[in-house]
């Protein structure tokens, strides 16, 4: 027997809402991540009819015989840590010196937020001229330090940097101009989070002579910790995702010394090794989970001890 | 309280949604399973007819595009019923995106590529209609058609001819007193120690950018290298980096460091381009193909070409090096195909390549073409010089060129040769 609709139960065509949604998750996530795993197993160059099964040779080899690969994952990691850290860092304290609502402070957090609007092409381009040797802005910085420390007796030889020429250093470089686009940005969430602090925890502080050194350690940092937790999350996100900055700053394909995880399998693609470019992005995303993970276990742990 | 009756209609759970998802899902696993490859498209002369339709011409030289939009002005009020539209990307995304975006048809009826890989994988992919026996080919030079060609069969028509070694700023070589063209490596080194002696930076050479620093390597091997093919032997496994001849180039390399402008390897091309065209650096170590740039950036001085000679006085067996490249074809999936072929028989055309040479500033591989632009007349003497087709497009494999390119750069950061070459060897061995 048929069940009856009840009065109060919504339309059927209720249903037909989430399809585009789904539709576009589909064609543009779930099909592609399918695919990359097919083809990761595969020696297809992207455009030949014919390819070979190579079962898992793709990874084993970025495993253990890609030094290309290894490259870009030890260059991801330092760029990673730098800017987490840094990021978090500076936009905490940017945080704290503009907590007050007055026109002073509102006008500086909105200079601070202003990279955070400009694509990372354009904070490419920027960088790239502060980054000239020659030209750029960078040097000429440097120049006028040592001649000022020289007019003051010191003997110091005129600093020069080759900025994103010396492989050893190139991609802090780099990092440094992620965390400039993207500090304002999350100095705001910081702003939120400390504001929602209730100011009497802090007046019973001094009423029990607490120094601004302790506040911040058992009030503030403790009772920050979920926008600490949310700045870290994406701070993360954003430096795995760090591949147009990357290439604006280097030319395509990158040096090594600039090479990440993101712009390595771009390379791979470009390179007509799409089975293989596969294999690097499955295990790109099982990192990125990896990562995650940990990482929310951490934060986890933060608060909980601070309670 | 009112509880769940068998009467109610089904509601919009999270079960319900999850189920949804999940036959997307699957219909997108099913989607998914059609496996890499596709059809084939069959490699043969492009179609004859009238010329009639809208022409896409893809290609990745935006600095063209005003020249081009004449040529385009010209052809179409003589070709009635055909229109041609620029398809312009970036080189860098032409390099890496234009066989995809080509190979269904849609854009790119008439499209050019990079010699090297690029123009082997539009082959091997099948883009290209085969153009062997087309009376297009009358219309060049023929040994300048040869990186058009693969086995056996004329694909495509190299366009452009450029020299990938330095330029130099004759005004400045002259004060410096640089008289004639160095024949061995110590006469280079001698000429660039007079120009720095005059005050100026011998060589502005872009090493912070792989792909225009890379350009210095042509010249640097010509002649150190054992055979002409040695850079597709060293893909090949059959040469390696580690050998003689390329670490005493990597050495040479070491020995331009300080004839290099400061922190060099962290140069971009424009700063470079910047001080060429002002007169601050004596040689710009790209190639022809900038001095376009320069000149729209103010320089009035004379040029030529000044390829470093790595070897003793008379060992030398190519005094420069030249790329055939913008090799010009006709997609193999066009629908417009006599359109787009008539397209490239305009260009193909000594007086209409007459007009994109001298806008451009590039010598072309069409025959007769009568240049009026000086820097052009300037430097015609190179065309009939011993020149070596650009060694690095051997390559086929852009990680192993990078790898190699990569070492010379990394010496000039200070990486000892061998260090340098053996790194780069361990990355080729890789992907071997």
């Amino acid at each position: 027997m048929a069940r009856r609709r009840s009065p109060s139960a919504p339309a059927r065509s209720i249903y037909l809402f989430p399809l585009p949604a789904l539709a576009v998750f589909a064609f543009f996530f779930a099909m592609p991540t399918v695919q990359a795993f097919q083809y990761a197993v595969t020696d297809w160059d992207g455009f030949s009819v014919d390819f070979n099964s190579v079962g898992l040779a793709n990874f084993t080899r970025v495993v253990g015989g890609d030094s290309l690969f290894a490259n870009a994952a030890v260059n991801n990691a330092k760029f990673l840590l730098v800017v987490v850290v840094v990021q978090t860092a500076m936009s905490l304290l940017l945080a704290l010196g503009l907590l007050r609502n007055s026109g002073r402070s509102v006008a500086l957090r909105a200079l601070f937020f202003f990279p955070a609007i400009l694509s990372s092409v354009s904070v490419a381009f920027v960088w790239k001229f502060v980054y000239d040797p020659t030209y750029g802005i960078g040097n000429s910085v440097l120049g006028a330090g040592s001649r000022l420390l020289n007019a003051f007796g010191a003997d110091v030889a005129p600093l020069q940097l080759s900025f994103l020429g010396d492989d050893r250093t190139a991609i802090y470089w780099v990092a440094m101009a992620q965390c400039w686009a993207h500090i304002g940005q999350m100095m705001v969430v910081y702003v939120a989070g400390l504001q929602a602090i209730p100011g009497e925890i802090y007046e019973a502080a001094d009423v029990d002579g607490a120094s601004p050194l302790r506040k911040f350690a058992y009030i503030t940092w403790p009772l920050v910790a979920p926008a600490t937790a949310i700045v870290v999350a994406y701070t993360t996100i954003q430096s795995f995702k760090a591949f147009d900055l990357i290439l604006g700053l280097s030319g395509t394909p990158p040096k090594g010394s600039l090479d990440t995880l993101s712009t390595r399998i771009y390379t791979t693609f470009a390179n007509s090794q799409y089975g293989y470019a596969a294999a690097e992005s499955i295990l790109f995303m099982a990192l990125i989970g990896v990562v995650t993970i940990v990482q929310r276990g951490a934060l986890r742990i933060i608060p909980q001890s601070d309670r | 309280m009112t509880g769940t009756t068998p009467e109610t209609p089904p509601a919009l759970t999270r079960r319900r949604l999850l189920g949804l998802a999940g036959a997307v899902g699957l219909g997108a696993l099913t989607a998914a399973c059609a496996g890499p490859g596709g059809s084939k498209s069959q490699a043969s002369a492009p179609a004859t007819g009238s010329a009639e339709g809208k022409v896409s011409f893809a290609h990745w030289r935006a600095e063209d595009k005003a020249a081009f939009d004449t040529l385009i002005a010209k052809f179409t009020a003589a070709t009635p019923g055909v229109t041609v539209t620029q398809d312009i990307t970036p080189s860098n995304d032409y390099q890496s995106q234009a066989l995809n975006r080509l190979k269904g048809g849609s854009v790119g009826d008439a499209f050019p590529t990079f010699r090297g890989a690029q123009f082997e994988q539009f082959v091997k992919a099948g883009v290209y209609t085969d153009l062997s026996g087309s009376d297009l080919l009358a219309s060049y030079e023929p040994a300048l058609l040869a990186a058009g060609k693969q086995g056996g069969k004329q694909w495509g028509l190299p366009y452009q001819v450029v020299f990938p070694m330095p330029v130099a700023n004759t005004d400045a070589l002259d004060k410096a007193g640089v008289s004639g063209l160095p024949k061995d490596w110590d006469g280079f080194l001698s000429l660039c120690d007079k120009i720095k002696s005059a005050g100026l930076i011998p060589l502005a050479w872009p090493g912070g950018e792989v792909g225009n620093a890379g350009q210095l390597f042509n010249s640097m091997v010509m002649n150190n290298q054992p055979a002409d093919d040695t850079c597709a032997q060293i893909e090949q496994g059959k040469a390696k980096v580690t050998d003689d001849w390329f670490l005493t180039t990597l050495k040479q390399y070491k020995q331009l460091t300080p004839y290099f402008q400061d922190n060099s390897t962290g140069t971009a091309v424009e700063p470079t381009q910047q001080l060429f065209a002002t007169g601050k650096a004596a040689m710009l170590a790209t190639g022809s193909y900038h001095i376009a740039a320069v000149r729209a950036l103010g320089a009035t001085f004379g040029m030529d070409l000044v390829a470093p000679i790595t070897t003793e006085a008379g060992k030398a067996r190519y005094q420069g090096t030249y790329n055939a490249t913008f090799i010009l074809g006709v997609n193999s999936a066009s629908k417009v195909q006599p359109a787009a072929t008539a397209w490239l028989k305009f260009l193909s055309d000594k007086a209409n390549a007459a007009t994109y040479a001298d806008t451009t500033v590039q010598h072309l591989t069409v025959a007769d073409v009568d240049y009026t632009n000086k820097d052009l007349k300037q430097l015609a003497p190179w065309l009939t010089k011993k020149t070596l087709l650009a060694p690095r497009f051997q390559f086929l494999n852009l990680d192993i060129r990078n790898a190699v390119e990569g070492a010379c750069i990394s010496v000039v950061g200070g990486a000892a040769p061998e260090a340098a070459a053996q790194k780069a060897q361990q990355v080729i061995d890789e992907r071997i």
